[in-house]
């Protein structure tokens, strides 16, 4: 595969081209030059208004529906999703049926996904079926591939089990995600327990919810030791807590996801079900903490906290509607359109393609010449719609189709390959 | 009756969408309707031709009978739909269920459900004019209506009248109805249970919040006793009813306690004996059968106007 990419602006910390515009020539897969100006004939060409090249980010916890709820996402159509997000890797949650809890799951995923442009690294669940009780065989799976132990989006509620799970995964200094709910709190919540959930008598989902299962998380591992990630986190106490743990030297990394980041509560007042998150969307304080979380490094990621859902189990009353919508293809868009400019393109490359693999540990690609391609072509300044029949994603659940935003991805190259998504 | 007044809306799905002017004119509406209600032929042409659907997917038997009434006093053709005797537990989805019945040319659709949105779900996808009777914890704005117009009737202008609703408050749609609609009227508005029951947040809508039973009555002009919900707590919120009754039931000693009468109402049915004694519910103070009576005519009220918008 050969393209030249015209005057892209390198935004690649870890370049030397850092921050210069440049033209980069990608030959067989390989980037060949990075240069002021490449001077080619017979090479596809992409140019475009005020176009930026980064390492290709990464999507952390994407949920597939792939084995066994093919009708929502397979492992092709998230793939496909996250390349028009700009993502050339995502990490798999292990919410399937089966659930990925055994080195077969493990190798069903990377078996499936080994060749394709965007790289599907699947986590393994902490308990079989992601049901909170027993351990898996997590050394297994680990080295059959599993790049992070975790039940996904369902939070780890039963305190021993994850303390010991945290000391499991020492055997190969392994990471535990959790994403943190206390069920007995959260109840039957259905948004955030707030101002809006009072007017809609619904019932509410209180911040302390999240701080409470946080605050047991740091706990245990402090006693332990281990390695932890807090996974799309949603309250203004969570992010302080990480921030503290951190200044104690706590070996925890967080994140939030991107709707989280630009929308609050009040987007549920006129009962849109495409709005009921897990995280659910909270307070404006608690979206402008998450915001400093993110500034400030507390927050180390932002995540599209994908979750494909059939119409079924949405075109419904608000309280019997799943929890979740996609979001693969609109990271980038919601940031540049919703949160100005305090988010530069700079920041959301490290917390979309840096961190997210520092975290994983796995390697970084570099825009360099002699690296293999690995990278995402993007525009601040572009505009786009969202339409529903341009999507990739096999599901539909998302609020935010027709809307026009301003950033726009253009095009993945990995693995010697490229995808140039048609949304316009 | 002829009016040129028109309701701002189209359904009339919970009293926080309704303005204070679509307030004020149902209840002159109702005001006529209720004169209307005590001739002796009571039947009115006005909805004739209009086809209602009476959709109930939550037990009722007060409201459902009141709207009912209301209806056929309207010359209204009725179809009747409840959840017990229906395909929906055959597993059918709310929205194939309304549509079926949509599809025989229905031309308003009153429904209670357990739901809180259900209705703005069903606005969102069909084209019949919707009243809300009840959407699980949400609203009940009826019933908000008939209670504001029965305040009125007792004691006039409800602008700076202090009204303070006792029991379930966590639980209750008409609770929340109640406070919507009595903040659009300027009354003043208290809410008094135990604290397990008052949901977290609802200062925020502009009312106090007490957990003192005697406090509250000396405070209150207006007492509006709620039902215990025991059908719809799924988990306990308080300990028994004996304890209930003891400190948050209201009885004849402690209203002759205050040193001046205050207006009892109740939405019932009415727990006897634990929210409110039977001397305080069958009193001189107590207008909680005026209530009902106020509620065919404010449902017609309702039903009328939205007609118009037709």
């Amino acid at each position: 595969m050969d393209l030249l990419i015209k005057n892209a602006t390198i935004t690649d910390p870890g370049s030397p081209h850092h921050g210069q515009q440049r033209d980069i020539f990608i030959r067989q897969g390989k980037i060949e030059a990075i240069e002021a100006e490449v001077l080619l004939k017979d090479v596809p060409v992409l140019e475009g208004e005020q176009l930026k090249a980064s390492p290709g980010w990464l999507a952390m916890g994407v949920q597939t529906g792939d084995p066994g709820l093919e009708q929502r996402e397979d492992l092709r159509t998230a793939s496909e999703a996250a390349a028009a997000g700009g993502f050339t890797a995502i990490t798999c949650q292990p919410n399937t049926d089966p659930a990925i809890h055994s080195k077969s799951e493990v190798l069903y995923v990377r078996n499936n996904t080994g060749g394709q442009l965007v790289a599907c690294y699947p986590i393994g669940a902490i308990s079989r079926n992601c049901a909170g009780k027993e351990l898996t065989e997590m050394i297994d799976m680990h080295a059959a591939g599993a790049v992070a132990f975790s039940d996904g989006k369902k939070a780890v509620q039963h305190s021993g089990l994850m303390m010991r799970a945290l000391q499991y995964v020492q055997a190969f200094d392994g990471l535990v995600i959790n994403q943190p709910l206390e069920r007995d709190i959260a109840g039957e919540g259905q948004m955030h327990e707030g101002y809006t959930s009072t007017t809609l008598g619904m019932k509410g989902i209180p911040a302390i919810a999240e701080e409470i299962m946080v605050q047991r998380d740091l706990h245990l591992l402090a006693y332990t030791g281990s390695r932890l990630h807090l996974a799309n986190l949603s309250t203004a106490g969570a992010v302080e807590m990480v921030r503290q743990a951190k200044a104690r030297g706590l070996r925890v990394t967080a994140s939030v996801p991107v709707m989280n980041l630009a929308f609050d509560d009040s987007a549920l007042d006129g009962f849109d079900v495409n709005f009921k998150l897990l995280p659910p969307l909270r307070s404006r304080a608690d979206r402008d903490a998450l915001r400093q979380g993110l500034l400030d490094g507390a927050i180390d990621a932002i995540t599209a906290n994908h979750a494909p859902l059939e119409e079924e189990l949405k075109k419904v009353e608000f309280p019997y509607a799943q929890f979740g919508a996609i979001g693969l293809e609109t990271v980038y868009a919601v940031c540049k359109t919703y949160l100005g400019d305090w988010l530069s393109d700079e920041l959301f490359v490290e917390k979309t393609a840096i961190n997210p693999r520092k975290i994983l540990g796995l390697p970084l690609p570099s825009l360099e010449v002699g690296q293999p391609a690995e990278l995402a072509v993007f525009s601040p300044a572009q505009q786009w719609v969202y339409r529903r029949e341009n999507g990739y994603s096999r599901s539909h659940n998302s609020p935010l189709f027709d809307r026009p935003f301003t950033g726009k991805v253009l095009a993945v190259v990995n693995r010697d390959q490229s995808f140039f998504n048609r949304h316009r | 009756m002829a009016t040129v007044q028109q309701l701002s809306t189209k359904h009339v799905l919970g009293i926080k969408y309704l303005s204070e002017s679509d307030i004020r004119l149902i209840f002159e509406t109702a005001k006529s309707f209720k004169e209307v209600l005590n001739r002796p032929i009571k039947k009115v042409p006005s909805l004739r031709d209009v086809t209602v659907a009476n959709l109930f997917f939550e037990n009722s038997t007060r409201t459902r009978i009141s709207f009912e009434l209301a209806e056929k006093r309207l010359s209204a053709d009725i179809v009747n739909f409840s959840a017990s005797s229906s395909s929906v537990k055959k597993g059918e989805t709310l929205l194939d269920t309304v549509n079926n019945i949509l599809s025989m040319k229905v031309d308003m659709v009153v429904m209670r459900h357990p739901a809180p949105g259900a209705h703005h779900f069903l606005a969102q996808h069909i084209d019949a004019n919707i009243i809300n009777a009840g959407d699980g914890t949400h609203e009940h704005p009826t019933q908000a209506l008939l209670d504001a117009f029965s305040m009125e009737e007792a004691v006039g202008e409800l602008a700076g009248r202090k009204v303070a609703i006792f029991g379930d408050i966590l639980h209750s749609r008409v609770a929340l109805s109640n406070i919507f609609c009595l903040n659009k009227l300027g009354a003043k508005v208290r809410v008094c249970g135990p604290p397990t029951l008052i949901p977290k947040h609802i200062a925020e809508l502009g009312v106090e919040v007490s957990h003192d039973l005697k406090d509250s009555l000396r405070w209150c002009d207006i007492a509006n006793v709620l039902r215990i919900q025991l059908e719809r707590q799924d988990i306990s919120y308080f300990s028994s009813l004996r304890e209930y009754a003891q400190y948050f039931g209201i009885n004849k000693p402690l209203l002759d306690s205050l040193d001046k009468p205050i207006v009892i109402m109740h939405p019932g049915p009415i727990n006897r004996g634990v929210e409110i004694t039977s001397d305080v519910a069958d009193s001189e103070h107590s207008i909680i059968l005026q209530q009902v009576e106020n509620g065919v005519a404010v449902r017609m009220a309702v039903l009328y106007l939205l007609a118009a918008k037709r």
